[in-house]
């Protein structure tokens, strides 16, 4: 039962608000419902990753997109990704975002290139909304998209994008995300920066930062770890990104194989219950597909009865993937409740 | 590729009947293209009206003349 999970990134969730730290229950979801399309919040752990047929890497403006049903995801044995890398990165650290390309394409047997570098650096900047999320912007989105041309005009069937992002390794958030609170003040920019590629150019694109290394934290989350165990966040795209569905319009519906996931055939969607006002989430909500709300504290207090929204309420992902298992079996939900009220009948 | 800026966006809207996620992307579309956006409060006044706070970020500039409710 095709099912769709969402953890928005940059909002500070408990779980999935760090360093690809919502893998596990990914992994989990993917088990009960045996196919399971998600987003690079969920599966980026920067040097970490898991590759599992039963998951799709779908970016985030493609996920809106494909719940709106404007799209259709195509799964491919292998994607050509190509590496857009912003020219703002210093030599050294361009070189050993190089060497991890390298690395997946002998390590790991994928299919990687070319590189393209942007004309110009993109200004990467950071900031936050009024409720306190991630956001970000980049100066030169016209550079981004020039590199990401020339890149698919090359044959690049999926994008890599590194863009250089700025170092603040004495900042109050920065401590804080690393000793497991607050939110990851880079999300929102790198969120930027993927949907505008994916929605330019229609091909399945990712982001990766690239930082200054930091000074070792003794005190280090082990949701944030991930992102200390090399000199780039990059392994995680790559490897997502080289199986990741290709996009279709949904104009392509009947010309699509039988391996076409359409958002007709997904049986539940599953987000932070107090984070239910994005898209994806609105768009399934509004075509009668079950909503599973799963209690994973964040910075909002967007709920299912502030929206006026029918939920499954789920204390848990491990509580979340039992109802998704119950879905896919065909068991009403309630059924598993007590007390199990009478019927009612219609007046 | 001619694009323009991008741009944050912070609106208040109330709730109308209807689809919410067309009402969001027809107010965030008087501002730009909308590119990334997501409802990050709720306020419930005690008549039972519901005023939602949008933050975004559209593709374009924003028309000084749309006002932002």
């Amino acid at each position: 039962m095709p099912t769709l999970l969402v953890i928005p990134t940059g909002i500070g969730c408990v779980v999935g608000g760090f360093a690809g730290d919502a893998l596990p229950a990914a992994r989990l979801l993917a088990a009960a419902s045996g196919c399971l399309i998600t987003h690079p919040n969920v599966m980026n752990g920067a040097a970490l990753y898991w590759s599992d047929p039963r998951i799709h890497y779908v970016e985030g403006w493609s996920l809106d997109r494909f719940a709106a049903g404007e799209l259709l995801l195509q799964p491919v044995r292998q994607q050509r990704v190509g590496l857009l890398l912003d020219a703002g990165i210093e030599p050294e650290l361009r070189q050993r975002h190089l060497q991890v390309a390298d690395g997946c394409r002998a390590t790991l047997g994928l299919n990687i290139g070319p590189v393209v570098t942007t004309d110009v650096p993109l200004e990467v900047s950071l900031s936050l909304g009024a409720s306190g999320v991630s956001w970000g912007q980049l100066r030169r989105p016209d550079v981004l998209l020039r590199a990401g041309e020339q890149l698919k005009a090359a044959g690049a069937t999926a994008i890599a994008v590194v863009a250089r992002f700025p170092d603040d390794p004495e900042s109050e958030a920065l401590a804080a995300y690393r000793q497991g609170s607050g939110v990851d003040a880079l999300a929102g920019a790198e969120a930027v920066i993927s949907h505008l590629l994916s929605r330019e150019l229609g091909l399945p694109c990712a982001h990766a930062p690239a930082l200054s290394l930091l000074p070792l934290d003794p005190e280090l989350d082990p949701r944030a770890a991930g992102e200390e165990l090399g000199f780039t966040f990059l392994p995680c795209v790559l490897v997502g990104l080289s199986r990741a569905p290709s996009l279709l319009p949904a104009t392509a519906s009947s010309a699509a194989g039988a391996s076409v996931l359409e958002i007709d055939a997904v049986g539940a969607v599953i987000a932070p219950a107090a984070a239910l006002g994005g898209s994806a989430v609105l768009a399934c909500a509004e075509r009668g597909i079950p909503v599973i709300a799963v209690d994973n504290p964040c910075l909002l207090n967007v709920t299912a009865e502030a929206l006026g929204l029918e939920v499954l309420p789920a204390a848990s992902y491990s509580e979340a993937a039992g109802l998704v298992l119950a879905l896919r079996e065909g068991i009403a939900p309630v059924a598993l409740q007590r007390p199990l009220l009478p019927l009612s009948a219609l007046r | 590729m001619n694009l323009g800026e991008l741009r944050p966006v912070l609106l208040q809207l109330e709730r109308e009947p209807g689809s919410l996620r067309a009402q969001v992307e027809s107010a965030l579309l008087r501002h730009g293209q909308p590119l990334r956006w997501a409802i990050t409060d709720v306020d419930l006044s005690a008549e039972g009206r519901s005023f939602l706070q949008i933050e975004a970020v559209v593709i374009g500039s924003i028309d000084p003349k749309c006002s932002e409710a």
